[in-house]
């Protein structure tokens, strides 16, 4: 006979649930209206997923920090709030995407509408925990929908991006799952803080198995993060799928993927495991270096940009990597100047999409398809222009900021090589960013070409977007000191 | 007597099958039954580690892989089904009008 278990409400602490909550009732909401009334238009599922965020985003800035709930498997910490609020808000503006002023077969499921407010739960559930299992039930809700947002675009490249994808990820999983039973093995608890306790009592002995636990789990979230040498799916998904999700995975799953490899390494990093520095050291130089040199020989756009997204990434990983207060601060900060540039980029191509056209036997969006686009469309082309000036990190738009942070934060740390990597690595990026520069105002346009090839997809909620990524770009130097300090706050707050 | 080491042992050999079986499958069903391997060997180790520990978390966490396996593969029949449907085979080298 079992005794009895009681558990008082109040020991639950279900207010640190409550952000999920919102976003997977908003889920079930949307699948419940359509089953009263069926085919109501895309805008009112629109604006409910966007509703459902704006409820999520201020619930989780009412969380008090530093509070553990839910038999002590959810951790609000400073790290989880603001990778909620970043995740939250690009995802609010990227849902911005769907009111397009043409069809497509996504947008007439309310399903597609579900799967994001479920995603966007199970991202949040991934960054508020340090449970191991509870990582891994958000890391796959989040990623299981995205394929299956991904399919409904319906085009033959979106089902084998899809399967790319989702092969990928299977292997993730496998590894994540191979890592955690690992560290379980060794120290007998699956929450971070008391492996991490139980590691460092032992002195790291025996030093093997912790050896394969780490690199499995640096595999699974090479994976999801697409760092070199796990890459391979990142241009494919990026190229199948609409700009509208590239857009989304390019910055809002990396997130996701940043704070949990926080957590995770730089907790071992600290722990004074030498080995993991060196190897993150070597993933990061291969990342920024051998991407940008991809990204030279691309014809396609969405390709390019997959190829940028992934050196940033790496830039991004070095700050991981270097583990400084500073460096951590520089993380965020980056991130969030980098998510508003490439939101821009991405909304761009996303109001030049029109079905049926042809440029190319291959790609959406050559770079012969912008060609002399400043005589056709001088706003567009100036704001194209614009953002990808500001991803090549010329000042003193946005990303540059984020660059000269993350680089005196190396300095200060006294990685000089990796600096000067760094640099050296902002320099070649330069060259293919000003191709499309190159193409947009000094080529020839095609003959019989006007310029409403550039707005056919256009709409005035995607105007609206546009305006806010390129005002953000353009005034970010008035915006850099109160985001750093924001940052810095929450970082410290969760002692990172 | 079986001990914890050979549980490991097993599950660490069938993690390999699985690996070997993702890279080496060029059948699409293949290479999901190969994922599930992987998934599933790990579940072995958690189970036998769990009771070597007497502790219920590592049993816990199995019934969750369990759970999140069945819903991959529902998600990737589907994409299966979708790919046959369309080409009328699921040979993972059909896959490649996307390279570079």
């Amino acid at each position: 006979m079992l005794e009895k278990i009681t558990i008082p409400l109040e020991a639950l602490n279900l207010p640190t649930l409550i952000p999920m909550l919102i976003a997977v009732a908003g889920g079930l909401t949307i699948l419940v209206v359509d089953l009263f009334k069926k085919d109501l238009d895309k805008s009112l599922y629109i604006v409910l997923s966007i509703l459902f965020l704006t409820m999520d985003l201020g619930a989780v800035f009412d969380l008090e920090l530093n509070q553990r709930g839910f038999f002590n498997v959810m951790l609000i910490d400073g790290i989880a709030v603001i990778s909620q609020i970043v995740m939250i808000i690009a995802s609010g503006l990227f849902i911005l995407f769907a009111f397009s002023s043409q069809r497509f077969h996504e947008y007439r499921y309310p399903e597609f509408f579900a799967l994001f407010l479920f995603m966007t739960a199970g991202f949040q559930f991934m960054v508020a925990s340090d449970n191991l299992i509870l990582i891994f039930v958000g890391l796959e809700t989040a990623s299981l929908s995205l394929y299956t947002m991904m399919v409904l675009h319906n085009k033959d490249k979106s089902f084998e991006a899809a399967i790319k994808y989702f092969t990928m990820g299977a292997m993730a999983a496998g590894f994540y799952a191979f890592s955690a039973m690992v560290f379980y093995g060794l120290t007998g608890s699956v929450e971070l803080y008391k492996i991490f306790e139980v590691l460092h009592m032992r002195g790291f002995e025996p030093m093997i198995l912790v050896l394969v636990a780490s690199i499995a789990m640096l595999v699974s979230f090479g994976f999801k993060l697409a760092v070199v040498p796990f890459h391979t799916w990142g241009p494919d998904v990026y190229e199948g799928s609409s700009a509208a999700l590239a857009g989304y995975i390019s910055v809002v799953p990396k997130v996701a993927g940043f704070v949990v490899v926080i957590r995770i390494f730089e907790g071992l990093i600290n722990l004074g495991i030498d080995w993991i520095e060196y190897i993150l050291y070597g993933i990061v130089v291969l990342t920024m270096t051998l991407a940008n040199i991809w990204a030279l020989v691309q014809n396609d756009v969405k390709r390019m940009l997959a190829y940028s997204s992934i050196s940033h990434a790496g830039f991004v990983m070095a700050a991981i990597m270097i583990g400084t207060t500073q460096a951590n601060s520089g993380i965020f900060l980056y991130w969030i100047l980098f998510a508003f540039t490439n939101l821009g980029a991405f909304a761009m191509l996303w109001v030049s999409h029109k079905r049926d056209a042809k440029y190319h036997e291959r790609f959406d969006h050559p770079f012969e398809k912008f060609s002399g686009m400043v005589r056709l469309m001088p706003v567009g082309a100036v704001m194209m222009g614009l953002f990808m000036i500001t991803l090549a990190g010329v000042p003193p738009f946005s990303i540059f900021w984020g660059k000269v942070y993350l680089i005196s934060s190396a300095v200060n740390a006294g990685y000089i090589v990796l600096a000067i990597i760094m640099v050296l690595n902002s320099a070649i990026a330069a060259y293919y960013y000003l191709k499309l520069v190159v193409h947009m105002f000094l080529k020839e346009p095609i003959t019989g070409r006007d310029g409403s090839v550039y707005m056919a997809n256009a709409s005035t909620s995607l105007k609206v977007v546009l305006g806010i990524a390129a005002f953000f770009t353009i005034a970010s130097i008035f915006f850099v000191s109160p985001i750093l300090d924001f940052t810095s706050f929450y970082m410290a707050m969760s002692g990172f | 007597m079986i001990t914890l080491e050979d549980y490991i042992v097993l599950a660490t050999l069938l993690f390999m099958i699985g690996l070997y079986g993702v890279i080496v499958r060029t059948n699409l069903l293949m290479l999901f039954f190969a994922t599930e391997i992987m998934l599933n060997s790990v579940n072995i180790a958690l189970v036998a580690i769990s009771n070597y520990y007497e502790d219920l978390t590592g049993q816990m966490f199995a019934f969750f892989i369990i759970a999140i396996a069945a819903s991959e593969v529902a998600i990737g029949l589907g994409l299966l089904i979708l790919w046959y449907k369309r080409h009328g085979n699921i040979d993972l080298n059909t896959l490649k009008s996307m390279k570079g």
